[in-house]
């Protein structure tokens, strides 16, 4: 257990995340938020992650994986109640836990069927709704836009709106989710204009990276 | 005879089980005299109740809730007004008992059910687990508590568990008994009774679910299987099924069980039931646009034409479903089938109400093609 702790201490300290924060306050400065894929401008006084998420551990059918990504979160409020994730999956891990592949050739409602399907078994949501399911494009590409709801344990009903598309490099998502009650519509045009900012960056099109060596030891 | 001989035995060794002193319900008025500990057993219960209720894991379905209370008062007239049945929104073959008689029903059970007497067997065993009051006599064990997260429902009360994922192998047994004896009491056909147990077996072998849920592992079900043909062999005079009745009233929502269990990615549900030619029969023909899906997402040699054909007969059997245009256009589109698709898309339009949730994506490819 002792060897563990200092193999954590080692790692966490060589891969540089003591001295980066890992979420900074927006301001005119820093609104342009670039990741290697894409980019978007993040609206002033928000607050944003620094660097990407690179990985993830997946839980699929019972089996712990860790799978590529490329993920930044925004935030006005915390996490817990009001959070923006800008993700990208690479084909081939598109959608993990129900193990389907994005292809060039998938239709945007073909693509937000598996999201949805994904989510669901993803994330536990047996019951999340969808209300509607709309084409929509982002930067350039044709997509889709998708409002589900759930309601949690305690009856709040959360919304989530999730702008999508596939192509030959992955799935791209831009997701909202607030609780109904005051935060949704407060800011939802935030939202979109941050969805209008979104660009693709010629970043997405080359090869993936490899995960780290050191990220496989939490699998 | 040696049916009543069963019964007698089964009670006894259910009897076994019973906490000292715990007397089972007699009838509604007893309901008003608990125990201290019962009573914040009771209390505990109408919280999951309210839980339940608030974080939308009901089912809104007026005429099938309304259907479900008239089976479970026909089956225990002396407690009408205190057993009161609700459906769960989850597809899994489950059904529960809470400690105050709320007795929950999901919709896939329902979905698989073939008719009222296979119905009245699930009830009339629930009811039991609160009339002998089984939450309140089993002590559960720590092995409960660990695997007590069952659709998701967010308890933390080992009673609400056991109500949810079983209870012990006697009082299971003892349910099992005292329901089959109502279920015949009330004229039902108990020929009826094993069959399902049978769709479950069949999902648990077709899903690889390592821990059946329904009944619990408690026994095991094929000896429940075997027990129930054993009992009902015996029983002579037959009795009525309502699978007609039945039929008309949960035709909707077994629909909706197979939106459902594609939006979560359960094909392999989907695919057991409408490849299996007796329950093919009791679901809408728009079924077969839902085994097109699961066939889709299935995607394994030979699938693509199997969704295909699946699709063909949902056109053929069902056209006043929508959907089905849907998934046809998309597929001449992306084949380069241009006129095919303008054509299926054509028919979507016609078909689908102004509200459909794919009509913007159809809209747009009409006018693109």
């Amino acid at each position: 257990m002792k060897k563990f702790l200092t193999l954590m201490a080692v790692v966490l300290l060589a891969s540089g995340c003591a001295p980066t924060p890992y979420w900074t306050l927006t301001d005119e400065s820093n609104q342009v938020v670039k990741s290697t894929s894409f980019q978007m401008d993040v609206p002033k006084g928000w607050a944003r992650t620094t660097k990407p998420v690179t990985w993830e551990r997946v839980d699929i059918d019972g089996e712990t994986r860790t799978l590529l990504l490329e993920s930044m979160g925004v935030t006005r409020d915390g996490v817990g109640i009001h959070a923006v994730s800008v993700t990208r999956r690479y084909p081939e891990t598109a959608f993990p836990t129900i193990k389907k592949k994005s292809t060039a050739n998938m239709l945007p409602p073909e693509a937000a069927d598996l999201y949805v399907s994904e989510l669901r078994k993803r994330s536990g949501l047996e019951r999340l709704t969808v209300s509607s399911n709309k084409p929509a494009r982002i930067g350039d590409k044709p997509g889709f836009e998708l409002l589900m709801q759930f309601k949690n344990e305690d009856g709040l009903r959360i919304q989530i709106l999730t702008y999508g598309f596939v192509d030959k490099t992955g799935l791209y998502t831009l997701s909202y989710r607030a609780p109904v009650l005051y935060f949704y519509d407060r800011d939802y045009a935030s939202f979109k204009r941050l969805v209008g900012s979104f660009r693709q960056l010629p970043g997405a099109f080359e090869p993936p990276p490899e995960i780290p060596a050191w990220a496989k030891l939490f699998t | 005879m040696r049916n009543v001989l069963y019964v007698a035995v089964m009670l006894a060794l259910g009897g076994c089980a019973t906490t000292e002193g715990v007397t089972s319900f007699k009838a509604a008025e007893d309901t008003g005299n608990l125990h201290e500990k019962e009573r914040r057993l009771w209390h505990e219960a109408a919280g999951y109740d309210r839980t339940i209720e608030r974080s939308g894991q009901l089912y809104e379905h007026e005429r099938a809730t309304r259907y479900l209370q008239g089976v479970m008062d026909g089956l225990y007239p002396e407690f009408k007004g205190k057993i009161p049945v609700r459906i769960y929104d989850s597809t899994q073959l489950n059904a529960f008992a809470m400690p105050n008689g709320s007795i929950y029903i999901n919709i896939g059970m329902l979905a698989r059910i073939e008719n009222e007497a296979q119905l009245a067997a699930v009830l009339g065993h629930e009811a039991v687990h609160f009339i002998e009051k089984h939450s309140f006599q089993q002590r559960v064990s720590t092995k409960n508590a660990a695997s007590f997260a069952v659709s998701g429902i967010p308890f933390a009360s080992l009673a609400a568990a056991s109500s949810i994922s079983g209870f012990s192998r006697e009082l299971e047994r003892e349910a099992d008994a005292m329901g089959y004896q109502r279920l015949v009491k009330a004229g039902y056909d108990p020929r009826e009774a094993h069959k399902i147990f049978q769709h479950l077996a069949d999902e648990v072998k077709a899903l690889d679910i390592e821990e059946p849920y329904f009944f619990s592992s408690h026994p095991r079900l094929v000896e429940r299987i075997d027990e129930f043909k054993r009992l009902s062999a015996q029983h002579k005079g037959g009795g009525r099924t309502g699978a007609e009745q039945y039929n008309a009233v949960v035709s909707e929502i077994r629909l909706d069980a197979l939106k459902r269990d594609i939006g979560q990615d359960r094909y392999k549900s989907v695919i057991l039931v409408m490849e299996d030619s007796t329950l093919r029969g009791v679901y809408p023909a728009a079924g077969y646009f839902y085994l097109g899906e699961a066939y889709s997402r299935r995607d394994e040699a030979g699938d693509e034409a199997r969704a295909l054909e699946a699709y063909r007969k949902a056109e053929k059997l069902a056209p006043g479903f929508a959907p089905t245009y849907m998934r046809l256009g998309m597929h001449h589109m992306k084949k380069g089938n241009k006129g095919g698709a303008r054509q299926y898309f054509k028919r979507y339009l016609s078909v689908a109400p102004r509200d459909a949730s794919d009509r913007n994506y159809v809209q747009q490819y009409m006018n693109s093609l």
